[in-house]
């Protein structure tokens, strides 16, 4: 079973994505923000993080700078409410780009692509 | 000749007539007359002291009857070169009694007045048509009563046509006795100094109104109504030159004048009884009138490059002297082309001369009435233009001045619109981000339940409907955000017209749909551009679908592309329902719309973009008409 590492402050949307994943048949873990994404990389390396920029503690960016520091092969999406950190050259090194909407269908399409890709690549 | 005249001996007449030509050295302008005048009393006078011996024996009773005989020869003789004197003395002469009758005339005067009979016998104020008769206005009632007789000029046409400026002085004459019995009117020529007294006083005119006018188009009028104006200059018609320093061009503004003879003698006799001062015609002039005169058109259409040295015009542009031609057809300065467009062989060029440098040129001519142009006129003429150019001058700069604070105007508006726009970019962003994740949310779980089955199917009805609705919101929101979002515009070379191709083509089952006939014209050889093609379509797409939405019931759309003198330019025109004029003002402002699911960024976002690109959108919308949408690019 892949598991996915699911970093966002929203607990409601958590929740959400949680549930979604879940019944798509992933292995969900979730953290609320970059430092404890981080904690929770330390154990078992997710198949692939799934995060959010703005939050509290440790925002997206930073935590993936530190996440791609220990392994470079994680692949990370990145899903957020803000289109404008697409230009950001931080978010660049993310495999995929996604504005947040109520419809799930474009993150789960882009998940089981970027680990299509990085089962090719290994 | 009347028998009282024999009375008088021609020495005491001249004697008279030089103590008044002193006494009116003063008045009279005109020191060759009072020269000429004064020449020949002195020739008479030494010609009678010649004769004095002769005429001493006449008192002697003892004289022999041919020797009287010989006398009275004698006396003939001088009374003849005596009239002569007073027929080419240059001066009007009347002899009048007691009660102001005509006793004697000379032939000047009945040659000015044109009298048609001889005015002996008659009243004076029969041939002098005067309204001060009886009056102590009147010179002859004045120098009765001891005062000085003189009256102010007055305009007569002459037997030979002329238009003559007359001024009448009294003089007294007594009898042995050292009564005033008679009154000899002396009528002199004051037509060119009076003239000249005339334009000088037009000058200051000129000057105290041309301070007051810094509307170009009207001080141009101005100054060459000044120019026709039977009251001031009197040319038949004047031409205005400016010159174009981009182009470096000389460049016909504006012509007045008759198009024809005719109309010429209609305007020279309503002008002449209408206008009596400078600041009457301006306050009457009409500016639009004979502004559509083929003279005018003509003139407007007349373009002469600086570097043409061929040319009269530019010629005296060039010298900054005036020039003046006498016979066009014969003058090497004056091309075949110019004179047949001018059509009159002698006219004059002045050039308008502000900093001592010439701005433009005016020609003047006398078509009509063929009047010789002289050389004093050219020299008042001059002086009038050179205030004129000064007063060009003035209007440019404030015009330039205008131009600039229209400018800045606008860049100040633009910066607040642009301002305003960030601001609420920024506000709205905000709010945007902070909506979207609840909303996130809230659809996110409604599809989620939507997956299960229920028992109650309104359950599953009010699921979707939360899911519309979230979905709804959404796209608001993604509207809302690309305000917030900073351009950075990725541009290319591109041909606009295959961008807009594309959006129509894009649009083709929406226009069927709504019954919209699409007319494309695109003008062949447009440029390419340098644009950014996803942001240019968006403009489009925004507008074209404006349009349809305003034609509910289908309708004609136009879109036409052309170039136009360094843009493109691209009209979407439709024939549904005009935008109202109160809510024109407002089309461009963010979140406005009259649209009941508008979010009211379409046109502010447009609008940007454009302006981003460095061109810009103006909309026409007339009732019943539709709405002209026009976006200018430029090309670079």
């Amino acid at each position: 079973m892949m598991s996915i590492l699911l970093v966002e402050d929203d607990k409601n949307q958590r929740l959400l994505y949680e549930q979604e994943l879940r019944h798509e048949g992933y292995e969900v873990v979730t953290a609320s923000n970059g430092r404890e994404a981080l904690e929770k990389v330390q154990g078992k390396l997710p198949d692939i993080v799934i995060m959010d920029i703005n939050m509290p503690k440790m925002d997206g960016i930073e935590a993936m700078g530190k996440i791609l520091g220990k392994n470079k092969e994680i692949p990370v999406i990145i899903n957020t409410a803000y289109s404008n950190y697409k230009d950001s050259f931080m978010s660049w090194a993310a495999d995929a780009y996604i504005v947040k909407t109520s419809d799930l269908s474009e993150l789960k399409e882009k998940i089981k692509e970027v680990l299509v890709n990085k089962n090719k690549n290994s | 000749m009347s028998k009282r005249q024999s009375t008088y001996y021609p020495k005491e007449a001249i004697d008279k007539i030089k103590k008044v030509l002193n006494k009116s050295k003063g008045m009279v302008l005109d020191e060759n007359l009072l020269n000429t005048v004064e020449n020949i009393c002195q020739g008479v006078e030494s010609n009678l002291k010649m004769k004095k011996p002769g005429t001493a024996k006449l008192s002697n009773n003892s004289v022999k009857k041919d020797e009287s005989k010989k006398l009275e020869e004698q006396i003939q003789e001088e009374r003849k070169i005596f009239d002569n004197i007073m027929t080419v003395i240059g001066a009007g002469l009347c002899l009048l009694d007691k009660d102001s009758k005509v006793v004697w005339a000379n032939d000047t005067l009945k040659e000015w007045l044109d009298l048609k009979e001889s005015p002996i016998g008659n009243h004076c104020s029969n041939i002098y048509q005067c309204d001060v008769v009886g009056t102590d206005k009147c010179p002859a009632v004045r120098v009765f009563k001891g005062k000085e007789g003189r009256m102010i000029g007055s305009w007569v046409t002459t037997k030979a046509k002329k238009r003559m400026y007359i001024q009448h002085i009294a003089i007294p004459m007594t009898n042995k006795e050292g009564v005033v019995d008679n009154i000899l009117l002396l009528t002199v020529d004051v037509t060119e100094s009076e003239k000249l007294v005339h334009r000088l006083l037009l000058l200051q005119q000129f000057g105290e109104i041309t301070q007051g006018t810094l509307h170009l188009d009207k001080l141009l009028h101005l100054i060459l109504t000044c120019i026709t104006a039977d009251y001031s200059f009197g040319f038949n018609r004047a031409m205005l030159y400016l010159i174009n320093k981009e182009l470096d061009v000389l460049n016909g503004k504006l012509a007045i004048g008759p198009s024809s003879l005719e109309e010429a003698t209609q305007l020279r006799t309503e002008m002449a009884s209408k206008h009596n001062s400078l600041r009457d015609i301006i306050e009457r002039l009409d500016y639009s009138h004979n502004i559509d005169t083929p003279l005018n058109t003509m003139t407007k259409l007349m373009v002469y490059p600086l570097s043409d040295t061929s040319e009269v015009v530019t010629i005296c542009a060039k010298e900054k002297m005036p020039i003046i031609v006498k016979d066009a057809a014969k003058d090497t300065r004056v091309t075949d082309e110019f004179r047949k467009a001018l059509g009159a062989s002698e006219f004059i060029c002045v050039p308008l001369i502000a900093k001592n440098e010439a701005i433009g040129v005016i020609v003047a001519d006398n078509v009509y009435t063929g009047e010789p142009i002289s050389e004093d006129r050219i020299d008042t003429l001059t002086m009038f233009v050179n205030q004129a150019a000064l007063a060009i001058e003035n209007a440019e700069t404030y015009k330039r001045l205008e131009d600039k604070i229209d400018q800045l105007t606008e860049t100040q508006q633009r910066l607040i619109r642009s301002e305003k726009l960030a601001a609420i970019g920024s506000m709205s962003s905000y709010v945007a981000h902070e909506i979207r994740n609840p909303l996130v949310t809230i659809g996110g779980f409604a599809k989620t339940l939507s997956r299960f089955t229920f028992t109650d199917s309104k359950i599953k009805t009010n699921i979707d409907i939360i899911i519309e609705e979230v979905k709804r919101l959404e796209k608001i929101l993604n509207n809302i955000t690309d305000f917030g979002k900073p351009s950075t515009l990725e541009k290319v070379d591109t041909q606009i017209c295959k961008i807009m191709e594309d959006t129509c083509i894009l649009m083709e089952s929406y226009f069927r749909e709504k019954h919209i006939k699409l007319h494309k014209k695109f003008e062949a050889n447009i440029p390419q551009i340098s644009v950014d093609p996803g942001q240019i379509k968006q403009v489009f797409l925004n507008i074209i679908m404006n349009a349809v939405e305003s034609m509910p019931d289908g309708g004609d759309l136009d879109v036409i592309i052309k170039s136009v003198y360094k843009t493109i330019e691209i009209d979407i025109v439709d024939t549904g329902k005009s935008i109202p004029q109160g809510v024109l003002q407002n089309i461009f402002d963010p979140f406005f719309t009259t649209k009941p699911n508008g979010t009211g960024v379409g046109l502010p976002v447009s609008l940007k973009i454009i302006e981003d690109h460095g061109g810009n959108i103006d909309v026409k919308s007339k009732h019943g008409k539709g709405t002209r949408m026009s976006l200018t690019l430029p090309i670079k």
